[in-house]
């Protein structure tokens, strides 16, 4: 018996902070082989929001601005990627506005540099400080419930659990909590890192992921602009597939013809 | 004037402000993220701060990054 759900538009807007985007794929702009291949693949995603980092400028080879390479109209979310701390997340987070970015903050604490695993406490700790200064807030955490209460409690926009240790490509091992997570929503969870192939990024948005944000898996990719678009396509059919309703799972087969009526019965 | 920018030393004009320290790196254009002395300054105040002999600068910008 189908599921509930079909008849819904299949395309309808990730609203973060009451703020629309038409794409529910955010993408990384590392890892690209060059700033026009990112640029490329960007325009390519059709995403709306697309992270940064945020560095000390090496005064002997000022270079390139990235934000000069961005397609127009595509909003930047920075991260504090390389914050060990809540205290250094804080002060990243208020550089970055303070300098004119938005005031939207992907936040990232790590400690853990072989695997690249948040620190929930910190994390914590660093949301409530961020929300209470103002800032829209979007918390990269591990899949965990119970933490996932506690930065909605605390104001954030979003919860973005990892799939996988960041650029591993392992895919979404963590499914069954980001299930309890989307389950229990009361904002927008977007899957965030592991991620290696689209049919991944379906998965998570079939689960009902409010979208996935992809870096590595589009960046190192082959040919980085096909596989944006690929991301795109297979973000969009998730999405399509989770509002029309996914059938129940069935141990036993379910024919497909009639039982009846056979010819030659 | 001597200033420590990015860890480096740095002779600037007396009086120099936040814009014109851009402007020497080649920097004044957005993004430009400034930290002065442990404390971020805002971009609407770059014209109007003036650093001081011993600042200790930090400048950053958006790079790459997921």
């Amino acid at each position: 018996m189908p599921a509930q759900g079909g008849g819904r538009a299949l395309s309808d807007p990730l609203v973060i902070a009451g703020r629309e985007l038409g794409s529910r794929l955010i993408t990384g702009t590392g890892k690209y082989p060059s700033l026009e291949v990112m640029h490329d693949a960007v325009v390519a995603s059709r995403c709306e929001l697309v992270t940064v980092a945020v560095r000390r400028v090496d005064l002997d080879e000022v270079g390139e601005a990235i934000t000069d390479r961005l397609p127009d109209g595509v909003r930047l979310l920075p991260n504090t990627a390389g914050c060990q701390t809540a205290d250094e997340a804080i002060r990243v987070a208020r550089l970055a506005r303070a300098g004119g970015l938005p005031d939207w903050i992907k936040l990232e604490v790590i400690p853990d540099l072989r695997y690249l695993l948040p620190d929930g406490e910190e994390t914590l700790r660093a949301a409530a400080v961020l929300v209470e200064d103002g800032f829209t807030v979007l918390p990269y955490v591990l899949p965990d419930p119970v933490l996932q209460r506690k930065l909605e409690a605390a104001g954030c926009a979003t919860v973005m659990p990892l799939a996988a240790p960041i650029g591993s490509g392992r895919g979404l091992k963590l499914r069954h909590t980001i299930e309890i997570m989307i389950e229990q929503a009361e904002v927008p969870v977007i899957v965030d890192a592991g991620l290696a192939a689209p049919s991944q990024a379906a998965e998570c948005m079939e689960l009902g992921a409010a979208g996935v944000l992809v870096n590595t898996a589009i960046g190192m990719a082959g040919d980085p602009v096909a596989m944006a678009r690929a991301f795109a396509l297979a973000v969009e059919a998730g999405r399509s597939a989770y509002l029309a309703g996914v059938i129940d799972e069935s141990r036993e087969a379910r024919p497909s013809s009639p039982i009846t009526g056979l010819v030659t019965s | 004037m001597k200033i420590l920018c990015n860890g480096k030393e740095l002779e600037l004009q007396p009086a120099a402000t936040v814009t014109h320290l851009l402007g020497e790196l080649g920097l004044d254009r957005p993004y430009a993220l400034v930290e002065r002395n442990g404390e971020p300054v805002e971009r609407e105040r770059y014209d109007r701060v003036s650093l001081e002999e011993g600042d200790r600068i930090v400048v950053a910008r958006p790079v790459a990054g997921g």
